[in-house]
């Protein structure tokens, strides 16, 4: 599936500018002002100025709030866009409620506490992250996450994502029931995305540190309605969007 | 939430020729002409005559199926649809392979094999046919059933069914985490549909046979999104289709 760009010459912009090197950007001014998040309940809270802010919008980490300071910028990040920053790119640091800096494995287990799936919702983020895909809550379309392939502002997003464990277990909330697909399906359909299933396998490595992370596999399908009319032999080619797989992302 | 009729006319109509009425048509044809149905893995086929189709088509039970036959029509009857025609209304007999008639509980626990979720299932379908609303799959919509308060052709449904059952176990497949809730609520926003969750609780009962039913009770609940601009105090109401909020539905019949 092709991304649909919002306008002539964001692809170039784009292009011009990857979201790699914006990542990367992001990561060195991180470290370079040693910015420490605060702990909020299932949110970090980081103070940063008009350039790491630019940055944090640029590549699509957390949320702006607004305060009643004029120099100084809030952002909440949600759980998996803090942790990627402390542990895959190791640019943050977090203190808790009792001013000390919580080390990954802390960070780990309270986010844990907070979201049981937290394992599997963070390696879903990490592994479209590193691909360099923006990857944003997708609450609002009934999935986990959608993903962009550059900045919001210059493309549509074109995955809606929802994180799976593998096998049949509790950690899977959705797609237990036929409904459910249908559901999924027809919505996204609507708002023009394509479901990605991420199905995420712990390889019985348990949940115990993020170091488990990296032995945990991760398999992608796309779930998409198929038209028997629009896939008949005599036409020249499968049209777009309507064939139905279960297909290698 | 009022039904919305399909064009002039439509509501007159439906007054005129209840619901109620047309099912205890069908219900005196079917036992005059001592129907019986073929279980055919989850469906029911029956053999119907013009006048039985028609009736079929307008009291909504089943679907004509394409056959080489002229003068007689197959309808493909659902679960729910099937078990309420031979165990509520007592109106059909259901044969099986062996050609054998099958007494309401041979067929309960033969649809119960098929759908482990069959007594709750079944339970939320007779509850609304019962209330003389026509109910029929809702799988397209992405959820279980949904619910016209006439034939579909006179009316646009009005509610997206989902069937629960109380208490957080295996059975519920749907509405277990936020995610679903915003999926399910937005695309029955979309196809101008209200989601009702009917709860069913069996107190215990279990399920081992169809008498179980009438022990079970059911909760309706609507699920809408509630939108602050649209319900401050200052406006004189609120604004259709807007509050949010977890009420009872029985209070719209």
């Amino acid at each position: 599936m092709m991304p649909r760009w919002k306008g002539k010459g964001l692809q170039a912009k784009a292009n011009a500018d990857p979201m790699s090197k914006i990542v990367s950007q992001l990561q060195s001014s991180l470290i370079q002002f040693e910015t420490r998040g605060l702990l909020s309940s299932c949110s970090v809270l980081v103070e940063v100025d008009a350039e790491l802010a630019d940055l944090l919008n640029r590549s699509c980490f957390g949320r702006p709030r607004i305060t009643a300071q004029e120099d100084k910028q809030w952002f909440q990040l949600d759980m998996e866009e803090a942790f990627y920053l402390c542990f895959s790119l190791k640019c943050l640091k977090v203190i808790g409620e009792d001013g000390s800096i919580k080390s990954n494995e802390e960070l780990w287990d309270y986010f844990k506490s907070k979201k049981l799936v937290f394992p599997v919702s963070y390696k879903v983020y990490s592994h479209l992250r590193h691909k360099n895909w923006v990857v944003r809550s997708g609450l609002q379309y009934g999935v986990d996450f959608v993903a962009y392939r550059h900045h919001p502002a210059l493309v549509h997003s074109e995955y809606a994502v929802l994180a799976l464990s593998e096998g049949d277990n509790d950690l899977n909330g959705r797609l237990r029931v036929w409904s459910d697909v249908h559901c999924t399906v027809r919505l996204c359909g609507s708002v023009a995305k394509t479901l990605l299933t991420v199905i995420v396998n712990s390889n019985n490595q348990g949940a115990n540190s993020p170091s488990c992370l990296e032995h945990y596999t991760v398999e992608e399908r796309t779930i998409t309605r198929w038209n028997p009319e629009r896939s008949r032999e005599d036409q020249t080619g499968p049209k777009n969007g309507t064939k139905k797989g279960v297909t290698r992302f």
